[in-house]
C-alpha cells in the first residue's frame, strides 16, 4: 500500500536524493536534539509535507503514525514503570514518565521522517539512490530480486492457499497447521524453480554477473533543499529557545 | 543465408536417462513464422534452450550466420544478440522493479551506452505497445502486459530469431491478439519467430512452417498444411482443431 502511494504522489519524479536528504536530516536532528518537542515538531513537519507537498490524504500519515505509535507505546511502558525486586516496589515515577515520553517522541519523530521518505519514494528509486551512493552492487542486485520476488511469491502463496482451502485444508486447527507446513515447503520449491527460470531468462538476455540497468531520470526542485534548511532552522530554534 | 542452423544435436539431462534431443537438425532462414509442436517431454524446451546457448549440445553443433558457435563468452554474447529467448511465465523473466529498467537490461549487456540503450528501450516499447507502462512497477502489470514487457525486453536486443516457449498459453484471446500482432510485425521486418505451442489452432493456423518433435527427434518439418494433414491423420480427435490460417 505504501508503495502505491509512493508511485501516485507528484513527488515521485523528484530526485530521491533530495527526499532522502530532507528526511534523513530531520531524522538526524530528532536523534541529536534530545527533547520531546523536537520529535513532535518533526512529526508535525512530516505530516504537513505529506499533506501539502506530497498530496497524500490527511488521514494516511496519521493512520500509519498511529499504528507505529501503538507499538511504541507498548514498548516504552517498561521505561515508564519501575519495578524493584527487593524490597519489592512497583510504580510510576516522574523521571520514568519523562524518559518514556522522550523515547516515545524521539522514536516516533524518526519514524515520521522515514514514513515521509517511504510514502514519496518507491523502492526502485531507493535502489537507484543506493547505486549513486556506491553501495555494493551485489547487495543492490539482491535487494532488487528480493523486492521483485516478494510479489511473485505472494501470488504463488495466494494461489496455493486457495487450492488448499478449496479442499478443506483449513477447516480445523490441525488441518490448518498441516496445510500451512505443506504450503511453506511447496513455496520453497516454487521459489527455487522460479529462481532457476529467472537465471535462464537473465542468461538469455546476456547476463554477465551484474543486473545492470539504466538509471531513472528525475527532476530537481529547489523547494527540497529550501525545505530541508527551513526544517533544520526551525528544529534548532525550538531546541535553543 | 540461414540465421541459425542446428546440426545433429544430441542432449540428455543428467537426471533423465532418456535423451532429450536425439540428432535434431534444423535451419532457420529469415522471415519465417515457425511453430514447434510435440507432447510434453518431447524436447521442445530443451531445443529452445540450445538455440539461445543456455544449454550446450553433448554432440552436434550450432552455426550462427554460417559461423560455428564456440561457447566462449564472445560467441555466446553474439548468439544471444541474434537469438532472443522468451519463456512462458513472464514473472520469471521480469526481475527489475520498473518496466523501463527491465527493458534496458539486454541492451546494456550488449555493451551499448546509456543513450543507445534508451533508444532501444523506446523502440522495443513502441513495438510491443508498452510505452505507457515504462514508468510502472513490474509487479503492477496484468498478465498480458507482463508478457508484452517480457517480449519487449528481448526485442530490445534486436534479435534476428525470436524463440518463444509457450508464450501465449496463459493469455486471454485479446492479449493473444496483441502478441500475435507483434510477432507478425517482426516477421514482416524479416525476422524469424519460432513459437512452441500446444495450441493446434495456433500451430497450424499462425505458423507457416511447423516442426513436430517426438521423443527428442524431428518427426516432421514442413509446410503447416502438410504437417496438419499428417497430424490429423494420426490424431483424429484433433481433426476439427486443425484450422486454416487466421
Amino acid at each position: 500500500m505504501i508503495d502505491r502511494y509512493a508511485y501516485a504522489t507528484p513527488l515521485r519524479t523528484l530526485d530521491p536524493a533530495h527526499k532522502a536528504g530532507l528526511s534523513l536530516s530531520a531524522l538526524g536532528l530528532c536523534l541529536v536534539l534530545n527533547r520531546p518537542a523536537i520529535g513532535l515538531a518533526v512529526m508535525a513537519w512530516m505530516w504537513i509535507l505529506s499533506l501539502v507537498w506530497a498530496r497524500h490524504p490527511g488521514r494516511l500519515f496519521a493512520k500509519i503514525l498511529f499504528a507505529e505509535g501503538a507499538f511504541l507505546a507498548v514498548s516504552v511502558l517498561g521505561v515508564a514503570v519501575s519495578v524493584h525486586v527487593y524490597p519489592f516496589s512497583f510504580g510510576i515515577t516522574r523521571q520514568g514518565l519523562d524518559a518514556a515520553f522522550l523515547l516515545f517522541t524521539r522514536a516516533l519523530g524518526c519514524a515520521a521522517a522515514l514514513n515521509f521518505l517511504a510514502l514519496t519514494t518507491p523502492w526502485v528509486d531507493l535502489l537507484d539512490l543506493g547505486q549513486r551512493l556506491r553501495l555494493s552492487p551485489l547487495l543492490l542486485d539482491l535487494m532488487t530480486l528480493v523486492y521483485r520476488f516478494i510479489f511473485t511469491l505472494l501470488e504463488s502463496l495466494e494461489r496455493m492457499r486457495t487450492a488448499q482451502e478449496s479442499r478443506l485444508g483449513y477447516s480445523g486447527w490441525q488441518q490448518g497447521m498441516h496445510s500451512a507446513a505443506l504450503l511453506a515447503a511447496r513455496l520453497l520449491v516454487d521459489a527455487y524453480r522460479r529462481s532457476t527460470q529467472t537465471q535462464i531468462a537473465l542468461e538469455g538476455r546476456g547476463f554477465t554477473g551484474a543486473l545492470t540497468v539504466l538509471p531513472n531520470l528525475y527532476r530537481r526542485d529547489k523547494a527540497a533543499p529550501i525545505l530541508t534548511i527551513l526544517i533544520t532552522i526551525s528544529l534548532l530554534l525550538l531546541y535553543w529557545l | 543465408m540461414c540465421l541459425l542452423e542446428l546440426d545433429n544435436l544430441h542432449f540428455a539431462y543428467p537426471d533423465h536417462p532418456q535423451n532429450a534431443l536425439r540428432g535434431v537438425s534444423l535451419a532457420f532462414p529469415p522471415g519465417q513464422r515457425v511453430t514447434l509442436i510435440g507432447r510434453n517431454g518431447s524436447g521442445k524446451s530443451t531445443l529452445m534452450l540450445h538455440c539461445n546457448g543456455i544449454l550446450r549440445p553433448q554432440r552436434g553443433s550450432l552455426r550462427l550466420g554460417g559461423e560455428p558457435v564456440t561457447y566462449n563468452r564472445a560467441s555466446l554474447t553474439n548468439l544471444r544478440r541474434h537469438v532472443g529467448l522468451v519463456l512462458q511465465d513472464p514473472d520469471n523473466q521480469l526481475f527489475s522493479a520498473s518496466v523501463a529498467q527491465d527493458l534496458s537490461f539486454g541492451p546494456l549487456n550488449l555493451g551499448l551506452n546509456a543513450s543507445e540503450a534508451r533508444a532501444r528501450v523506446q523502440e522495443a516499447a513502441e513495438l510491443c505497445d508498452v510505452t505507457n507502462l515504462l514508468e510502472r512497477p513490474t509487479h503492477a502489470l496484468s498478465g498480458g502486459e507482463k508478457t508484452r514487457v517480457a517480449l519487449a525486453g528481448v526485442l530490445a536486443m534486436r534479435p534476428g530469431l525470436l524463440v518463444a516457449d509457450e508464450l501465449i498459453n496463459a493469455l486471454d484471446p485479446w492479449a493473444r491478439q496483441q502478441v500475435f500482432a507483434i510477432l507478425d510485425r517482426l516477421v514482416q521486418d524479416g525476422k524469424t519467430v519460432l513459437l512452441a505451442t500446444h495450441d493446434m489452432d495456433v500451430a497450424f493456423g499462425w505458423g507457416e512452417r511447423v516442426i513436430w518433435l517426438e521423443a527428442g527427434q524431428v518427426r516432421m518439418d514442413n509446410r503447416a498444411d502438410e504437417v496438419a494433414q499428417a497430424f490429423a491423420a494420426e490424431n483424429p480427435a484433433f481433426r476439427g482443431h486443425v484450422a486454416p490460417r487466421f
